[in-house]
């Protein structure tokens, strides 16, 4: 039996992998994902931004929109770079490489992406005139609490394409499963569609309803006006009943007693959302369930491409 | 009346299964396939595709069956209110238009093969029982070419070959997988000992299983056998032997962004033992870049490589750790005759510094003068890849009575692939001549 000599070892790897990936960044046009951000930040915040931590609807809607580009920019951080170059790590494999390592050092180096993709999002949105929320929660800085949720709604969703880009064996397959993905997203956000039963139940798998919630208790949804009713109140005010117009006359009351504001927060509070309830414990379970997610993903990934040897040739 | 009418379809039912199965029975006759087949559930439609040639279509074809099946199981057992209910549905929809798909597909493959339109493939789709009856008992409807038999494959001696404590010796009993239920043998009894030094042409046809045989032989992909490297098993002491075997892929994988020096130092961080240090990593890969003409272009990006400097890099990233036997899968694949010599010179120098060399290649007379030994492999009747032959050059000629490899490797291929279909013979007569030799030893 031979002595056995000790090749170099799991970090000494990661390293080497983080330096490659960096190149690649530089040289592969992998920097595109920082501009493309902005892109998306950009006609997101101009759409829906202006309402967005004003009113309940305009923070559902607004925040639904970030949460969408959060998941968007991670998907397209990763969902293509380990299935792109799968023969090549299998070569690798073969040769000594850790699947440990070259996940870990994908997950740095995604980390490090994300982290310029929230940057970007954040200073394209305040650009926008977003109004954020100004009461921090578990850091000293208010923005600093939404700029980690915005990273890690953008992580997670990285971590899961990833996973997919470590268990497919091809790009094209990757971006056929990638749209299914999304959409399920969206759908099973909890917040944004109205659903029951199972259905509910299976957003809690989803990164969009724990970002959502994140983005919403941040922004204090429970306390702010719900505008709804009063802009259906409004759009009846001609209804004529018996020949008189009861819904103006109510309105024209609502107005003339300046209890305008009083009544839409009243609306509000009949409109509140128990999971949106602003505590500093409901955010960290939100960002406990993100962590997970991208921790599993991960893991998931690893397992998946120590198989790789089995590939065919 | 509700359960009269429930019987009488499913009598229907059963009239259309067995009229199906009938002209199943009498079409897989004429394909050479056993008719009991046509009476296995999955099974038929896998053999239907083996009738028309769809081999990987018709195993998709049955796993995807097989797949819906148990969705559909699944769908019936859970409760008709939940949500699981409509994604089970999805999920047997989805799998049931693949499988369709795969059934158009091996249908149009029966078209070709019994030469008829295909726009017969959309009887098969709408009335698929009267259209297996009219292919079945009708006398026109002929098969091209049936499906080959698969035998029992020539008996070999299974002579283990002696270990050397210098070089490498093989003795692989079995390689097998375990192909849709079925244990399928890739390899069977190659026996065979390369002295260290010398470069061997590996030759074989299609599916001769060399690529499988050199993965044994690596310990990439285990078999049954015993492989030693200077009397060390390979299986045995793998992690640690892995870096003594330098195995070159057919295909460039490099990342096309790096610098060729940047390639070839993290290979050189992988494959080199971890007390070395960064100055003779680095002494280590300025070295081999040098050895194979790289220096001049060590800071260009890979992507702007020529096809032959690509695989010097790809051989140099191998070599970087020194190992003792290096195998090279088409290492002149896309490379033109200057180049591919040029190459194939530099493994020669490899051979003669002490290593043991082995190269598949499909261009072997062009540089046939740099090889010192030739093994032969080839697929036997059972479609399994046995050895044909190991010797030198020039014995290999005598053995088959050819005078080039191309020639030698068409006397082995079987007759569907243009070959002269005397591999079986050939395995025998070289069992044969290796118990005529350990005798007289």
């Amino acid at each position: 039996m031979r002595k056995k000599i000790r090749r170099s070892g799991h970090i000494y790897q990661t390293f080497i992998y983080l330096g490659k990936l960096f190149r690649m960044f530089i040289f592969q046009n992998d920097w595109k994902v920082l501009p493309m951000a902005a892109i998306i930040a950009g006609l997101v915040s101009f759409v829906v931004g202006k309402n967005v931590f004003v009113n309940q609807e305009g923070t559902l809607t607004g925040t639904f929109a970030l949460t969408c580009v959060c998941i968007w920019n991670g998907f397209f951080n990763s969902i293509q770079v380990i299935c792109r170059e799968r023969p090549i790590v299998k070569r690798e494999h073969r040769s000594g490489l850790h699947i440990t390592s070259y996940i870990a050092a994908h997950m740095i180096y995604q980390a490090f992406l994300c982290i310029g993709q929230t940057v970007i999002t954040i200073g394209i949105c305040t650009l926008a005139d977003v109004s954020f929320p100004d009461k921090s929660m578990l850091f000293p800085f208010a923005l600093a609490d939404f700029g980690v949720t915005i990273f890690l709604i953008t992580y997670s969703a990285d971590m899961m394409a990833l996973m997919v880009s470590a268990v497919v064996h091809s790009t094209t397959t990757a971006m056929t499963i990638m749209p299914f993905l999304l959409i399920f997203q969206l759908v099973f956000s909890g917040g944004f569609f109205s659903l029951s039963g199972t259905a509910l139940q299976l957003t809690d798998i989803t990164i969009s309803k724990w970002g959502l919630t994140a983005l919403c208790i941040q922004g204090d949804y429970n306390s702010l006006p719900m505008v709804s009713l009063w802009n259906s109140m409004v759009k009846m005010k001609d209804v004529e009943v018996e020949g008189e117009k009861p819904v103006f006359e109510v309105l024209n009351y609502i107005e003339t007693t300046g209890r305008r504001d009083e009544i839409l927060a009243e609306s509000g509070r009949q409109n509140q959302n128990l999971a949106y309830e602003y505590s500093p414990f409901n955010l960290l379970k939100c960002w406990m369930f993100l962590i997970f997610f991208a921790l599993l993903y991960a893991v998931i990934a690893t397992v998946s491409l120590e198989s790789i040897d089995k590939d065919k040739r | 009346m509700q359960e009269t009418f429930s019987l009488v379809i499913i009598i229907v039912q059963l009239i259309f299964w067995a009229l199906y199965s009938a002209g199943l029975m009498a079409l897989f006759v004429k394909c050479g396939v056993k008719p009991l087949w046509a009476l296995v559930p999955l099974g038929r439609e896998y053999h239907l595709g083996l009738c028309a040639y769809k081999e990987n279509d018709a195993r998709t074809y049955a796993k995807l069956s097989i797949a819906a099946y148990l969705f559909n199981v699944a769908y019936l057992l859970v409760d008709h209110d939940t949500i699981w209910y409509d994604i089970l549905a999805i999920a047997y929809i989805t799998l049931r238009m693949a499988a369709v798909i795969y059934m158009v597909r091996i249908t149009i493959g029966l078209c070709e093969i019994f030469n008829r339109k295909k726009s017969w493939a959309w009887m098969w789709f709408f009335f698929k029982t009267i259209t297996v009856l009219i292919w079945g008992f009708g006398k026109t409807f002929v098969p091209s070419k049936k499906v080959p038999k698969i035998q029992k494959g020539v008996e070999t001696y299974g002579i283990n070959a002696d270990a050397t404590d210098d070089g490498l010796t093989v003795n692989i009993t079995s390689r097998t997988i375990i192909d849709l239920f079925k244990k399928k043998y890739l390899l069977k009894d190659i026996h065979l000992t390369i002295p260290k030094g010398h470069m061997v042409l590996l030759l074989g046809g299609s599916g001769a299983g060399k690529t499988t045989f050199l993965n044994a032989v690596t310990g990439y992909e285990k078999a049954d056998a015993e492989i030693l490297l200077d009397r060390h098993n390979i299986y045995e002491e793998y992690e640690n032997l892995k870096f003594d075997v330098g195995f070159v892929p057919q295909q460039d994988l490099m990342r096309s962004n790096d610098t060729v020096y940047l390639t070839l130092r993290d290979a050189a961080s992988l494959r080199l033992p971890s007390n070395v240090s960064f100055l003779k990593k680095r002494k280590r890969v300025n070295e081999v870049l040098e050895e194979f003409g790289l220096g001049a272009i060590r800071n260009s990006l890979v992507e702007k490589l020529s096809g032959g400097q690509r695989k010097r890099l790809s051989i140099a990233m191998e070599f970087i750790s020194d190992p003792s036997l290096f195998i090279l899968d088409e290492p002149d694949s896309g490379l033109d005759g200057v180049v591919a010599r040029g190459l194939f010179e530099k493994l020669r120098s490899i051979a003669d510094s002490g290593k043991i060399v082995i190269v598949i290649t499909h261009t072997p007379d062009r540089v046939i003068d740099l090889f010192d030994d030739v093994i032969v492999l080839a697929k036997d009747s059972s479609r399994c890849g046995r050895l044909a032959f190991y010797g030198s050059v020039n014995d290999s000629y005598q053995f088959f009575g050819k005078d080039s490899m191309e020639d030698i490797l068409l006397s082995i291929n079987q007759k569907e692939e243009g070959g002269e279909g005397l591999a079986d013979e050939f395995i025998g007569k070289y069992a044969q001549t290796q118990q005529a030799s350990r005798e007289v030893g």
